[in-house]
């Protein structure tokens, strides 16, 4: 039996709220602000893991879907309906523990990455993952979406970063995976299992990972083509020739909305001690030629800043590809929209800033297809609500591995409550 | 326990003329005395041998003895090389062992897109000399890569020196082809970075061959770096070299490799290769940095440094490819050289936080003295990942015994400094009992539940990782027989 997702009126809200201040205690139920609204009914705020699976407990007998919120950004995009409680860790936002000298961070899951990096800044060590706006990336969201950026190329992303985490799952119970030592096998990875699980196999409330330098210096190079062959051309020959911090490629709009011109861009971005950095920084001239722009120190680091906090179209149709890194430049040209790609990775963001009532599916079948052919997959991130319903957010993988997630979110929420419906094939 | 019971076959005839028909009269070994090779991988204190090897060359193959297990609802175990440390391919309640060795070819390898696709039973040393010609390397790197498989790396998502900088097996595997228990094949991951849906590649990593048969996978290939600085730094003591090797990663960057062996360990090797590692030192340090040649000399010379300043009394660079090579060959068959001590040893695999280096190695010279066993330290000291080794003599059941118990006090002592039981050998049927020192009941629980998902009957390798609510002693202790 599904839980009832069906939209609850104002008074049934209500009540909801008032059932957890009774389970939880005075203000431990809000109502959702935007964007939280699209995605639940109910704020909860939790204080601790024992009022987190109190209200799991509940919502199992109860049958009321709940779902970790985050910044609530992720979720009241993919959702077409709204669960029941959204579950906010603003209340659990501790660094539990930050060794430097072991180069390991464990928090809950409401802390910030902005407010990791800060503490971590102090050592010069970063948590090297770059979402978007990290002061409005939770931990929890940062696992639960499996959120990265450009350095995914040199540092790899949450999977690879990721050492230690808990849940609250089935039952109310807490399972915690790994520990807080950078190597470590002992168990299955119930890491792997919980990063880019939108939240449907239960609530993560710590995570443990490793952190890293912070390269002596970092520099960026900036060139613009006229052409996007040019500009791929001249990504894959600096991906050949050095181990790029990060390399984009970002088609004209984007490219405008920097500050460049109207014009495709490449942004390289490298490090390293000083004889490193004068090595490289002639290849890449050797490579872009002696027009790109150097920028170095703090002015390198803003312009990554904004690269980093691009954000995509309010309305628009938007969508992740990630295919063999050598096809990423066919396949961002034949979306023909415009795009933000990671060269090397294989990993570009593409969208349309406006999609016509009716065309978004056909669009997204389009851009699926085509990624598909590349070896890999497509992940629609955002796009109109009157449009949601008609769209699959997520790719599908082959018949096999589906019937074994299937098995596994069965598994996992028996009742099925957490995040339910939004995720690769309506799990 | 002393005498394992009696055993009754669970393979016939029929199933062995039904094999047969799929992977070939040669294919199938039911013969007891062929089948003693097979009793035991690296973590010899255990031995049993199973009831038939089954050797299948494809996936079909593969599926098709999976498939003829499950209707008879027999357990199986997968072997690679049986090189594994941790009893991972120790037969327990499996009388099948299907093992890999035949699938070993490379399927395909596409320098563009930096992958390369192989069969599971491709030895993982084959995988960096197919592509070291046009610059490129597999970076997981353990010490058996000459032997190990990469079946047998998936399993136990294993390690190596150089995974400091690139990652265990984890990070470099994008795609695999797995046999579930009941013969189906699935696909899951791909060439791409990004997956669909959960990170099932991810789950079956390190999952030590209870979810299936792995018999294609899809790993990453890195850029061979441009050039290397590899140091050997001579010490007094292991509490300098420890010290050293916090600072030297404190200092902001992170070496291709930094490892560790103590007196014992030096005395073995250069009695077994004299690569002219310095006799009196209490402890020598490799420090390999890699990257452009442009930096890498102000890198060495800062850790020089370092080395020095935390009470190094010698260190010198590897003037050549050859002396850099030599040091390497070194260090991965330290554990060969160790025979030469002792009939017998055992290798562990514990891990503490880093900084916590010197009170472990202060710890396992207070368990040697303890057992009377003598005790080396070869390991990754820049991820924290020990390796103690334990010298015993087999023929003496009591020393065996004292081996055990030394071995499971140095991992606890780990987990009381928040380490970890192993870093890259894997629970197996070793640690298994140690598992709820480390993990609560609902975090076991929560581990099974995902094991299931692929294995509901609990046929593949079955009696591993994870004890059975109050029966870790029953599982263990008939299988712990003490070799005569």
């Amino acid at each position: 039996m599904t839980p009832t997702e069906a939209t609850r009126t104002r008074p049934e809200r209500e009540e909801l709220g008032q059932q957890i201040q009774r389970l939880l205690g005075a203000g431990r139920a809000r109502e959702p602000i935007a964007p939280e609204a699209a995605a639940c009914e109910v704020v909860v705020e939790p204080e601790s893991i024992d009022e987190i699976r109190e209200l799991v407990r509940k919502c199992e007998t109860d049958r009321l879907t709940v779902a970790p919120l985050g910044s609530a950004r992720t979720l009241s995009e993919i959702r077409t309906s709204r669960v029941a409680f959204g579950v906010s860790l603003a209340r659990m936002r501790r660094v539990i523990a930050y060794e430097p000298g072991d180069m390991t961070i464990v928090a809950e899951a409401g802390v910030t990455l902005g407010e990791l990096n800060r503490l971590c800044f102090e050592h010069r060590q970063r948590l090297p993952v770059d979402p978007r706006e990290p002061d409005r990336t939770t931990v929890g969201a940062m696992v639960g979406a499996s959120h990265a950026g450009p350095t995914r190329l040199s540092e790899g992303t949450v999977r690879d970063l990721l050492i230690g985490v808990g849940f609250i799952g089935h039952g109310g119970r807490l399972a915690r995976g790994g520990g807080r030592v950078v190597k470590n096998v002992a168990g299955y990875d119930l890491m792997k299992v919980m990063t880019g699980s939108f939240g449907t196999l239960g609530i993560v409330v710590e995570a443990a990972f490793k952190v890293r330098p912070i390269p002596e210096n970092y520099s960026l190079a900036v060139r613009r083509f006229r052409r996007d062959t040019e500009a791929f051309e001249a990504a894959a020959t600096l991906n050949e020739a050095l181990a790029m911090v990060h390399l984009e490629v970002l088609s004209p709009g984007p490219s405008a909305a920097l500050g460049y011109d109207y014009d495709w861009v490449v942004m390289a971005g490298f490090a390293g001690n000083r004889a490193e950095l004068d090595y490289q920084r002639a290849k890449i001239v050797e490579v872009l030629g002696s027009e790109a722009d150097m920028l170095e120190g703090a002015c390198a680091e803003s312009s990554f800043a904004s690269l980093r906090d691009m954000d995509f179209p309010a309305d628009g149709l938007v969508a992740q590809i990630a295919v063999k890194p050598a096809e990423l430049a066919r396949c961002a040209r034949e979306c023909s929209g415009e795009y933000r790609a990671h060269a090397g990775s294989g990993v570009a963001q593409v969208w349309f800033e406006e999609i016509g009532e009716g065309t978004a599916e056909q669009t997204v079948t389009r851009w699926r297809e085509m990624a598909r052919r590349a070896g890999g997959s497509l992940r629609v991130l955002r796009a109109p609500e009157t449009m949601r319903a008609e769209i699959e957010f997520f790719d599908r993988p082959s018949d096999g591995a589906f019937s074994l997630m299937k098995r596994l979110k069965q598994t996992f929420d028996p009742a099925n409550i957490f995040n339910p419906g939004c995720f690769v094939g309506g799990l | 326990m002393s005498a394992t019971p009696a055993k009754e076959k669970r393979t016939g005839r029929t199933l062995v003329e039904e094999l047969a028909a799929i992977v070939g009269e040669d294919g199938v070994v039911s013969r007891p005395t062929e089948l003693k090779v097979y009793e035991c991988d690296g973590w010899t204190v255990e031995k049993s041998a199973p009831e038939l090897l089954v050797l299948p060359r494809n996936t079909k193959q593969v599926s098709g003895v999976l498939k003829a297990l499950h209707r008879r609802a027999i357990p199986f175990v997968a072997r690679g090389a049986g090189t594994g440390l941790s009893g991972g391919a120790l037969p327990i309640g499996a009388p099948v062992m299907v093992c890999t060795s035949r699938m070993n070819r490379i399927l395909a390898i596409d320098l563009a897109n930096r992958r390369i696709e192989v069969q599971s039973g491709v030895v993982n040393l084959n995988v960096t000399s197919a592509v070291r010609s046009r610059g490129f390397f597999y970076a997981p790197d353990p010490s058996s890569q000459a032997a190990c498989t990469i079946g047998g790396n998936i399993a136990e998502n294993s390690g190596g020196p150089h995974t400091l900088k690139y990652g265990v097996t984890t990070n470099h595997v994008l795609g695999l082809e797995l046999v579930l228990p009941d013969g189906e094949v699935v696909e899951l991951g791909g060439a791409a970075e990004e997956r669909c849906g959960y990170d099932l590649v991810g789950a079956v990593v390190g999952s030590e061959g209870t979810v299936g048969i792995v018999t294609r996978a899809t790993l990453r290939l890195l850029r061979e770096p441009e050039s290397r600085r590899t140091i050997l730094a001579a010490f007094p003591d292991v509490d300098s070299a420890t010290r050293t090797v916090s600072a030297i990663i404190a200092s902001g960057v992170i070496p291709g490799a930094i490892e560790l062996m103590d007196r014992l360990i030096i005395r073995a090797v250069e009695e077994a290769f004299h690569v002219g590692l310095p006799a009196d030192a209490g402890a020598v340090l490799i420090v390999e940095f890699d990257g452009y040649a442009a930096g890498l000399d102000e890198r060495a010379s800062a850790a020089v440094e370092i080395a020095r300043r935390y009470g190094a009394t010698d260190s010198r660079l590897a003037r050549s490819e050859a002396e850099r090579a030599l040091l390497w060959k070194a260090r991965k068959r330290a554990f060969g050289a160790v025979g030469r001590l002792a009939p017998n040893y055992a290798t562990h695999d514990g891990v503490v936080p880093r900084t916590h280096l010197p009170q472990i190695l202060r710890e396992i010279s207070a368990i040697s003295e303890r057992y009377g066993l003598a005790i080396g330290n070869v390991f990754h000291a820049g991820d924290g990942n020990i390796h103690p080794i334990i010298l015993y003599d087999e023929r003496h059941p009591e020393q065996v015994r004292r081996a055990i118990d030394a071995g499971r006090d140095i991992l606890r002592a780990c987990l009381a400094m928040g380490g970890s039981l192993t870093g890259e050998h894997g629970i197996g049927a070793e640690k298994m009992g140690e598992m709820p020192l480390m993990f609560s009941p609902d975090d076991l629980l929560a581990m099974a539940a995902l094991r299931r998902v692929f294995d509901p009957g609990e046929r593949a390798n079955p009696n591993k990782i994870i004890p059975r609510p109050g029966a870790c002693v029953e599982v263990a202790a008939p299988h712990r027989q003490v070799p005569v």
